[in-house]
């Protein structure tokens, strides 16, 4: 049982018994119990991963990675110049402009639709905002079930797509849009048995199945200029840099500076294509840059070997690690060149990092605003933005939606949304592309929609329905 | 100020009310600083949005062009998704009228209380799930990095005094693994910077009221300091001001300039010392760390001879200036008897000098004369004429250099310190100009002059123009021993020449052994070398100093290989006579004694090493079966069962005792400790010949150490196809086969899904018994750090502890290689080993029996009984141990 606060033993009781997230294998390595997993497995696509790879029923068949040969030196990867571990300042002068809960109601939003997505709770929601077609269109995760809505005028909503892992052990923990190079939409998600599955939406197949992660997967991103190339953050404390349109996994982040405990969260630069946070359990939230890399990326695209032939590389120190949290870091995002983080401790920050040009190596964390969020302190509660950035929507563990206005200072609280009938902990919030339309998915496994009030007759994108 | 003042008499306590009125200023700085933060961050803000603007603008282009671009290229009916969509929008709209609209009223009128009753989906059951086939999944691993040999941990990995949090999965309690009281006590360690915003306050607030005991009270208690620091801090503010940058870049710019300057080599070696791994022979070692101690063996090697004997080494080889080494020598056994008298002769004059200058006063026209005389020379020979020079010479009687050197004392200021400076200027001129021979002449010429300078200084009389020209240390050095040395001078004088017979040669050929011609030639190389001692940096003779070492006397090899781009081979060979030569006198300084030291102890060293070294052979072969080797075998025996002791090298400079660390903390010393070779507590390695050390018969095997080319006697192992020389057959044509750890000799092992559990390691081509399969690699931990993060793993009932000695422990959690993927099992066809491999404890492991190829490798972790997880404890049997020790950590895997 995963989600539970850190002071709040009576969350858990919201909880279904097998619904936890992320449940915990018993992961016996060592366990002589002859639990025969040897299974001949045929995936559409395997991805290569340095350590993770099948063994066919004789385990004689050679691996490509280098670790194993003597005679070649072992691809230790340069190490670039340590790490930044950057910490907030404190005190007077570094004070941040914290909000007021007090709803200033500059927009109204009511209560319009919920739909009973299943028993089991429903851990992520998304807008497409990759392709202007779809901006109405969201996406789902419910056990090992992956659906595509439409958001309809008055509320309603219109089940596009569903789609069934057969392995119903499967729980997805988040889904993802990309696209493959001619544009046609994928659908990324992944959960609890770190297979990452691409579905191409427009034919309704399954495109890619990418295995490599050696645990659950908990949040995945695609790049929003290149949307075939996507992050993964996982259970086994790295992130993974994907080509979903080839399929290979072009790098690992993670080793000697990388995250010490599972990473739950990664956010791709809205502008600088290198650039990407993640944070995690081990409290802190770090920049990397794939700058270095980048012929990696760039040779993907043309791969035409096997996938497992390619030549990952170990992105082993980040840019920045930034040390602002005394807990799990479960969501973060860019905003521009400011980031929004947030933990178990009822609060998300808004910081930017300080840091010594002729020393990059030196630095703080300038903590700029914060925005409280009460009853949040279990874990796995993301937060999302609508296209402009300009507004973020939490839920908490009482059902509530907490919509501020980021790009203010001090930041404005918008609206508390808040329902009766809502009660049990919302996972992840989806923020329409005005902004007018929120959708909050919760433990209990509903939908929930929210519509702003003076904005009837134009539901998502009103300009593009025909 | 003037209302406080005007108040003050109103109020009985001055202190209360200037205090007052600081914290009233003190409370306005704040909220002058808190409003300030505020703006600063809507400016900030407002920038950041304003940057974002254009980005999502671009992105919202990029998904209008995706639209674009695909409708262009599939036709709506093959996308599905925007089939559906539309088909969606359909479905609603042909039921507009029906129930849905009603419940839809329902939902705005009571927007946020009444019960919204089921789902009001569209076109839900025309969906039908779309199913993923199944694909397996990999056992579960965390990210790790392939090391090829262990590494020490670094500090920033530690868990200890970190928190990490972790939530209990039944009650949803945090277990946090860290020590709350390590943490408590770090923080108050922590020395507190002050901030800007304090630096502000202080600023302001003392620029306000003043600087008063009562003010710095008050704001100490404000910010929470003492207020000394505070007093400390404004002072430094102050200071800080005016400087401002310009400062720096001063510092900048003599940083820049001297960065080798008057460092001695120490200072410069100082980073290769801290950096350099001697046992590994690497920069920045990853295993041994950083700032070793440093080991310095007791038993120097031999220098090393150069074999082109003959053939100089370059243009400024000293070959060339001179005649060869072998006439220098018979040189200077003639010039002992032919400058016996010479050497007398100075004496006297020295005397006479004395005297003379005592009675100076009287002397006076003699020494006008004898002025403008010199004058005139110097004029002349700055003309670097050589011929004119050597036509002068035989001018001057011996009585009137005599006279000369007399004279000199009264010499007026003015002249002195003329002919001080083209002295200065000649001498910079031969320093830059390389070609030796005619410029040494020239110099020779000066010289003359410089050394009755010199001696001017030291009869007492002390002016402007000898400081002047005391630039360089060794001139000083000079100056402080005085007049004492004065009376050495002739004999070093003595000394000095025949070193540099070998450059005058030439003209003592032509003249003849004219005397006054001879005196000059004494002059002239005391004062070459002279120009040399002065021209040596203190960097080049710490150099010079480690040349010795390394090459022995072979100026050649020391300028090529050291002091490259600083030093000539003719000078390094100069500098060495006149230090060698100069002996006697010790009228040398700090450095050039040392450097001086150095070649006599050298030359000592090597002689009586050759002596212990014919006396150690014969030893050897008497103590191998005696003492040493049962002392450690005795040990051996005794310590099966304890774990493994960490070995650092000892320092100890004479054959270990009592105090020997090694010997305390109970490990041999190893070829890496200072000892020198006959200390009783080295392990001497095997004697085995013919593939004998793989039994317990080889002392080697017997201790689990490999054996080291190094130490064994007949261990070694070719290399190449014999091209680069095959070491000596010692032994027969037999190559050891009990260093595979040493040599990474390696099988090729697998990583695949276990038949057991998760991960397996397999091995790809069968094996024979005893056969090495690899090395289990990983972090070196400290067994503190390794209980705390076995807590974390017993957590996830996964753990890659292994033991390995007294000190660490290996963990191969993040960092290792491929067998730590191996499974355990009580009935394995591997076993796990600590072998001492060149002073490092390593893990080996072997194949217990014969492995066929692709066969998964087990061995048996040996978890201690009480502490074992479930799935490793033996089944209960009558075959089961019972060696039990108390334990307190946490389960980790044990060698055999």
């Amino acid at each position: 049982m995963g989600p539970t606060s850190r002071n709040h033993k009576s969350s858990q009781k919201d909880v279904a018994p097998n619904e936890a997230k992320p449940p915990r294998y018993p992961q016996r390595n060592r366990s002589i119990t002859a639990s025969a997993s040897a299974s001949a497995f045929a995936s559409p696509a395997v991805a290569n991963s340095r350590v993770a790879k099948e063994r066919p029923s004789s385990s004689t068949a050679g691996e490509g990675e280098p670790q194993e040969t003597v005679l070649k030196l072992p691809s230790i990867p340069t190490l670039p110049a340590r790490m930044a571990k950057l910490v907030p300042l404190e005190g007077l002068g570094c004070e941040a402009a914290v909000g007021s809960l007090t709803p200033s109601r500059e927009r109204e939003y009511k209560v319009t639709n919920k739909h009973t997505e299943g028993r089991r709770p429903v851990y992520a929601i998304v807008f497409n905002f990759l392709d202007v077609r779809y901006y109405d269109i969201f996406a789902t995760a419910c056990g090992p079930r992956l659906s595509t809505y439409r958001c309809l005028m008055n509320g309603k909503f219109a089940l596009l797509q569903s789609y069934l892992d057969d392995d119903m052990n499967e729980s997805f923990f988040t889904v993802s849009w990309a696209c493959d190079i001619d544009g046609n939409p994928l659908l990324v998600a992944a959960g609890s048995t770190g297979i990452i599955r691409v579905i191409n939406c427009a034919t309704e197949k399954i495109y890619k199945s990418l295995v490599g992660h050696g645990g659950s997967v908990n949040e995945i991103k695609s790049q929003p200029s290149n949307p075939s190339l996507i992050i993964s953050a996982s259970k086994d404390e790295s992130i993974k840099l994907w080509n979903v349109q080839t399929g290979i996994l072009i790098l690992v982040f993670g080793g000697v500076g990388g995250h010490r405990h599972e990473v739950l969260g990664v956010d791709f630069h809205t502008s600088d294509i290198y650039r990407f946070l993640s944070c995690g359990m081990d409290n802190t939230v770090r920049i990397w840059s794939m700058k270095e890399f980048w012929e990696y990326v760039e040779k993907s695209y043309s791969w035409t070997d096997a996938t497992s032939k390619f030549p990952t590389k170990f992105v082993q120190f980040p840019v920045l690690c930034a040390e602002i949290h005394s807990n799990y870091v479960d969501c973060t995002k860019w905003l521009g060149d400011f980031v929004l983080s947030k933990s178990v401790e009822n609060e998300i920050l808004l910081w930017e990092s300080i840091t010594k040009e002729e020393n990059p190596g030196e630095g703080h964390i300038d903590v700029l605003q914060k925005y409280p969020v009460p009853e949040c302190n279990i874990w796995f509660m993301k937060f999302s933005c609508d296209f402009h950035h300009n507004q973020l929507a939490i839920g908490n563990r009482d059902g509530k939606v907490y919509v501020w206005k980021v790009q203010t200072s001090p930041p404005v609280l918008i609206a508390r949304l808040n329902n009766p009938q809502v009660k049990s902990a919302i996972r992840q919030t989806a923020v329409s592309f005005d902004g007018s339309t929120i959708l909050a998915c919760t433990e209990d496994g509903n939908i929930w929609r929210w519509d702003e009030v003076d904005h009837p007759t134009a539901p998502v994108p009103s300009k593009k329905q025909k | 100020m003037a209302g406080d003042s005007r108040n003050e008499p109103m109020f009985c306590e001055e202190g209360s009310s200037e205090s007052g009125y600081v914290l009233c200023v003190i409370d306005s700085l704040k909220k002058k600083i808190t409003s300030d933060r505020f703006v600063y961050i809507q400016k900030r803000v407002e920038e950041n949005s304003i940057k974002l603007s254009p980005i999502t603008l671009h992105s919202h282009n990029l998904s209008k062009n995706r639209q674009t671009s695909t409708s262009n290229s599939t036709d709506l009916v093959s996308n599905l998704l925007t089939k559906r969509k539309e088909d969606a929008l359909c479905a609603v709209n042909s039921r507009e009228s029906s129930p849905d609209e009603s419940e839809g009223a329902n939902c705005q009128d009571e927007c946020s209380s009444t019960v919204i009753v089921g789902g009001n989906l569209s076109a839900r059951n025309s969906v039908r799930p779309i199913r993923l086939p199944e694909v397996a999944t990999l056992p579960p691993y965390t990210t790790w990095i392939f090391l090829d040999r262990n590494q020490r941990m670094q500090e920033d990995q530690s868990v200890l005094g970190r928190r990490r949090i972790y939530y209990d999965t039944n009650c949803g309690e945090a277990l946090i693994c860290s020590d709350s009281e390590d943490e408590a006590v770090e923080d108050e360690e922590e020395k507190k910077e002050f901030k800007d915003s304090e630096d502000c306050i202080i600023r302001m607030t003392i620029q306000e009221c003043g600087m008063s005991d009562a003010v710095l009270e008050t704001l100490a208690r404000d910010i929470e300091r003492a207020p000394d620091d505070i007093k400390a801090r404004y002072e430094i503010l102050q200071g800080e001001k005016p400087e401002g940058s310009s400062k720096k870049v001063s510092e900048l710019n003599v940083k820049m300039e001297d960065v080798y300057g008057d460092k001695d080599l120490d200072a410069a070696l100082d980073s290769f010392d801290n950096l350099f791994c001697r046992r590994c022979l690497v920069f920045d070692c990853k295993l041994h760390g950083c700032s070793q101690d440093l080991v310095f063996p007791t038993e120097k090697q031999a220098p090393l001879c150069s074999s082109d004997e003959g053939t100089p080494c370059g243009i400024h080889c000293y070959k060339l200036v001179s005649k060869p080494d072998a006439i220098m020598e018979i040189d200077s056994h003639l010039l002992v008897d032919v400058e016996e008298p010479t050497s007398d002769n100075l004496k006297d004059q020295i005397g006479s000098n004395k005297k003379k200058l005592g009675s100076s006063g009287q002397k006076t026209k003699s020494q006008q004369s004898e002025s403008s005389s010199t004058a005139r020379v110097s004029s002349e020979s700055s003309e670097s004429e050589v011929q004119l020079l050597s036509n002068k010479s035989p001018q001057h009687s011996p009585g009137l250099s005599k006279n000369k050197l007399g004279a000199k004392g009264g010499i007026k200021k003015s002249t002195n310190r003329r002919i001080a400076e083209r002295i200065l200027m000649s001498v910079k001129k031969g320093q830059q100009e390389m070609s030796p021979d005619s410029n040494s002449i020239v110099n020779g010429c000066h010289w003359p002059r410089d050394m009755k300078l010199r001696s001017d200084t030291r009869s007492g009389i002390k002016d402007s123009v000898v400081s002047s020209q005391c630039n360089s240390p060794s001139t000083r050095s000079f100056r402080k021993k005085g007049t004492l040395q004065m009376e050495n001078n002739s004999s070093f004088v003595d000394a000095q020449s025949d070193s540099m017979e070998d450059t005058n040669n030439e003209h003592s050929a032509t003249d003849g052994c004219d005397s006054s011609r001879k005196e000059e030639c004494v002059d002239e190389s005391i004062c070459r070398q002279e120009a040399h001692g002065r021209s040596w940096k203190v960097i080049e003779q710490g150099l010079l100093l480690k040349g010795l070492e390394i090459f022995g006397k072979n100026s050649c090899l020391i300028a090529r290989n050291l002091l490259g781009g600083m030093k000539t081979c003719t000078d390094v060979f100069q500098y060495m006579n006149y230090i060698e030569n100069s002996s006697a006198s010790g009228a040398l300084s700090g450095v050039d004694s040392l450097v001086k030291g150095y070649m006599k102890g050298n030359e000592l060293r090597t002689r009586s090493r050759f002596v212990r070294r014919r006396g150690r052979v014969r030893r050897l072969k008497y103590t191998w079966k005696t003492a040493g080797y049962h002392f450690i075998r005795k040990r051996i025996t005794e310590r099966k069962d304890q774990p493994c002791r960490q070995y650092t090298p000892c320092g100890c400079q004479s054959a270990c005792g009592k105090q020997c660390p090694c010997l305390t903390n109970g490990t041999c010393c190893e070829k890496y400790c200072g000892c020198p070779k006959m200390c009783k507590n080295r392990f001497r390695g095997c004697h085995c010949a013919k593939s004998q050390c793989r039994s317990r018969q080889c002392p080697c095997f017997a201790a689990d150490r490999e054996c080291d080319p190094d130490v064994c006697r007949n261990c070694w192992v070719g290399c190449g196809d014999g091209t680069l020389g095959v070491p000596n057959q010692r032994g027969d044509n037999y190559e050891c086969r009990n260093m595979k750890l040493l040599l990474k000799q390696q099988q090729r092992v697998l990583l695949g899904r276990s038949d057991v559990s998760g991960w397996g390691a397999f091995l790809k081509n069968s094996v024979g018994k005893h056969e090495y399969l690899g090395e289990y690699t990983g972090e070196l931990i400290s067994h503190k750090e390794a209980d705390k993060r076995g807590k974390i793993y017993d957590r996830e009932n996964s753990s890659f502890l292994f033991n390995l000695n007294n000190e660490y422990v290996l963990d191969a959690y993040r960092m290792g290689d491929k067998l730590k993927f191996a499974n355990h099992s009580p009935d394995p066809n591997c076993y796990a080993k600590v072998i001492m491999v060149a002073g490092d404890h390593r893990v080996g492991i072997f194949a217990k029996e014969r492995i066929s190829a692709g066969e998964e490798l087990f061995y048996d972790y040996r978890y201690e009984p009480d502490r074992a997880p479930a799935w490793a404890r033996k089944p209960e049997g009558p075959g089961a141990k019972d060696d039990a020790q108390p334990s307190t950590g946490r389960a980790k895997k044990l060698a055999h």
